[in-house]
């Protein structure tokens, strides 16, 4: 699974150098980038959330869930909500956004992880598609299918100080931090014990629960875990685009999720970052014709199946070695 | 009161019937090849395109253009299993999910980009309304419940008595063994999904007169309202499929009439959940089979 991690340690270690370098690339970004290509990061920035949290549900835990797309949604509405009705400034829609969606997958996540494969995956689409009929009609609440519109930019108030981030520059700065945040988050989950008790159940269910890890908490916190990070996606997404409709849930949307995850390589983080990047980030290109990126997708599937079964990322482990070697 | 009822009831066995013959083949190609087939739909949307075209561009009579939709859906079967499917036999969950849903967004999209996302009329079929036992009912129906039963005892026969049936029982119960007794099990997935993927085709052309629209997304609607049904009547099984397609199908009928039509598309996944707790393995098995 992570051959890029493995290979890393054998030779010298290029992770950190090149991970600065990411970092300072990306904070200088809007200097030589023009609005599109930045809008196009955003996106995907924002899609590396509910991603991590279906690495972690599936990469690391081993669950193929397609309810990332339903937290998506859920988190958008509260954010929404919250926005237009209250007024409420952009930190606290986020969070609750994030809460929410966590508190909300409590319920649904104690009958369905008692499901194996199938009738999981059957069960958490089930979510997607009963979460886009109550967005549908619950008309006093969610205005149906009109959607919530004109929902504030992200509006921040300490004390005396407030101030509204507009602009897509400044909005990529606040995505930029938020998704380092995430990525240092999950970073942490997944290189602590848990991490490593997730795996076990990923790999033998039975043996972990025989040496003593308590695996039904840990899959209803890791489920309970990727649907906020999926929350907070939505809510941003919500702030971005400023509008939200019954469209936000979307079977589509987990099919983007599990692309990024399987794609970029699950069980590693640095596979889905550049998982969300390639395939939101590049994909938003094709917008203008969406058919095409449909279709694109289609065969980007199939090619990831047949011939990539790790995803994109070994691609890279294997470029980067080749690096070290010649050193 | 009660005559409403029982009308409501018919036209749930009408829809009942419609998702039985696209949900068999689903079943059928799970229990082969262990993959949920997420792009079924996509081949009632197919067989429906086939038959619309047949009959809007050369002017063809409907029996015709049943013909040409359901050649049409199993030709482009035989490629897609050809390069797809047969890969999939023996390879782990996620493959399977990933390869239909790639298969699912290059035909839906495919054929929006060649006949454009609009909605089209479809002009065939046999809408003359019928007096039957006092219920009125359009002729198209009661074909499509005429075809469900032929197309159930056809398939049982077939399933029972036939060589290829055979295979595919033996197939869905251990791949493995199969193999050491010399059954090209690569020719059988390859045929059921065919078989699978032409019932669905069928059932596009039968009911696009009774639904009028054709579309290029029409397919994902009845994907996701075959999902449930299969899981529900236990994967792989062919008449556990029947009983929960016309449970599904009557119980959408009543809900659409008695609490609201739009509350009629969440019936199926509501029922499933409600089901997979009181029953993780479906209605109809003892037990999990995979």
């Amino acid at each position: 699974m992570t051959t890029a991690e493995s290979s890393a340690a054998t030779g010298r270690d290029l992770r950190i150098p090149f991970g600065l370098a990411l970092m300072a690339l990306a904070c200088l970004a809007p200097l030589f980038l023009g609005n599109y290509p930045l809008h196009a990061i955003i996106i995907a920035l924002i899609f590396l959330l509910p991603a991590h949290g279906l690495n972690l549900l599936l990469g690391y835990t081993g669950l193929l869930s397609l309810a990332q797309a339903a937290f998506f949604g859920i988190g958008a509405y509260v954010s929404a909500l919250l926005a237009v009705h209250f007024g409420t400034p952009f930190y606290l829609n986020f969070l609750a956004a994030g809460l929410v969606t966590g508190a909300v997958a409590l319920p649904l996540g104690i009958p369905a992880l008692r499901l194996r494969s199938t009738s999981f995956v059957m069960c958490t689409l089930g979510f997607v598609i009963i979460g886009q009929a109550i967005a549908k009609n619950w008309i006093s609440l969610t205005r149906g299918d009109m959607g919530l519109a004109a929902i504030p930019k992200p509006y921040f108030a300490l004390g005396p100080a407030s101030f509204t981030v507009s602009g897509t520059v400044g909005f990529y700065y606040l995505v930029l931090v938020i998704a380092i945040l995430a990525t240092f988050a999950v970073y942490l989950i997944v290189r602590s014990p848990a991490g490593r008790n997730m795996v076990a159940i990923r790999e033998n269910e039975t043996l972990a629960e025989s040496v003593g890890i308590p695996t039904w908490h840990y899959k209803l916190a890791v489920f309970m875990i990727s649907a906020a990070l999926a929350g907070l996606g939505g809510s941003l997404y919500a702030h971005y685009l400023t509008v939200v409709s019954p469209l936000t849930f979307q079977m589509y949307y987990s099919t983007t999720m599990l692309i990024i995850v399987l794609g970029g390589g699950a069980g590693t983080i640095s596979g889905v970052i550049f998982g969300s990047l390639l395939f939101v980030g590049l994909t938003e290109a094709l917008r203008v014709a969406p058919e095409l990126r449909m279709i694109a997708y289609g065969f980007f599937l199939l090619g990831l199946v047949f011939w990539f079964p790790n995803g994109f990322a070994p691609l890279i482990g294997r470029f980067s070695s080749f690096l070290e070697k010649r050193k | 009161m009660f005559y409403t009822v029982i009308e409501q009831v018919v036209n749930g066995i009408v829809s009942g019937s419609v998702y039985a013959i696209v949900a068999v083949g689903m079943t059928m190609i799970f229990g082969v090849l262990r993959a949920i087939n997420f792009a079924h739909g996509e081949y009632y949307m197919l067989g429906t395109f086939g038959a619309w075209f047949a009959i809007d561009y050369f002017d063809l009579p409907y029996p015709v253009a049943v013909v040409i939709g359901v050649v049409a859906t199993a030709v482009i079967a035989v490629v897609v299993g050809n390069i797809v499917m047969q890969r999939i036999v023996g390879a782990p969950a996620e493959a399977g999910v990933l390869a239909t849903l790639g298969v699912a967004l290059i035909l839906q999209n495919t054929t929006i980009l060649v006949f454009g996302g609009s909605y089209k009329f479809f002009s065939g079929g046999y809408i003359e309304p019928v007096t039957l036992f006092g219920f009125t009912l359009a002729e198209q129906r009661i074909l499509i419940i005429i075809v469900g039963l032929i197309v159930f005892v056809g398939l049982e026969l077939m399933v029972t008595y036939s060589r290829i049936g055979k295979a595919m029982r033996a197939v869905s119960q251990n791949i493995e063994c199969c193999a050491v007794v010399g059954i090209d099990v690569r020719h059988v997935a390859l045929w059921t999904f065919i078989l699978g993927a032409a019932l669905a085709g069928l059932s596009g052309v039968l009911t696009a007169p009774v639904n009028v629209s054709v579309y290029g997304g029409m397919g994902e609607l009845i994907t996701f309202k075959t999902l449930p049904i299969i899981i529900m009547g236990g994967l792989g099984n062919v008449r556990g499929t029947f009983v929960a397609a016309m449970i599904l199908g009557i119980a959408e009928s009543l809900v659409a009439t008695y609490v609201g039509l739009q509350f009629r598309d969440t019936v199926g996944f509501a029922t499933l959940m409600l089901v997979l707790m009181w029953r993780p393995h479906g209605l109809f098995s003892a037990q999990a089979r995979f």
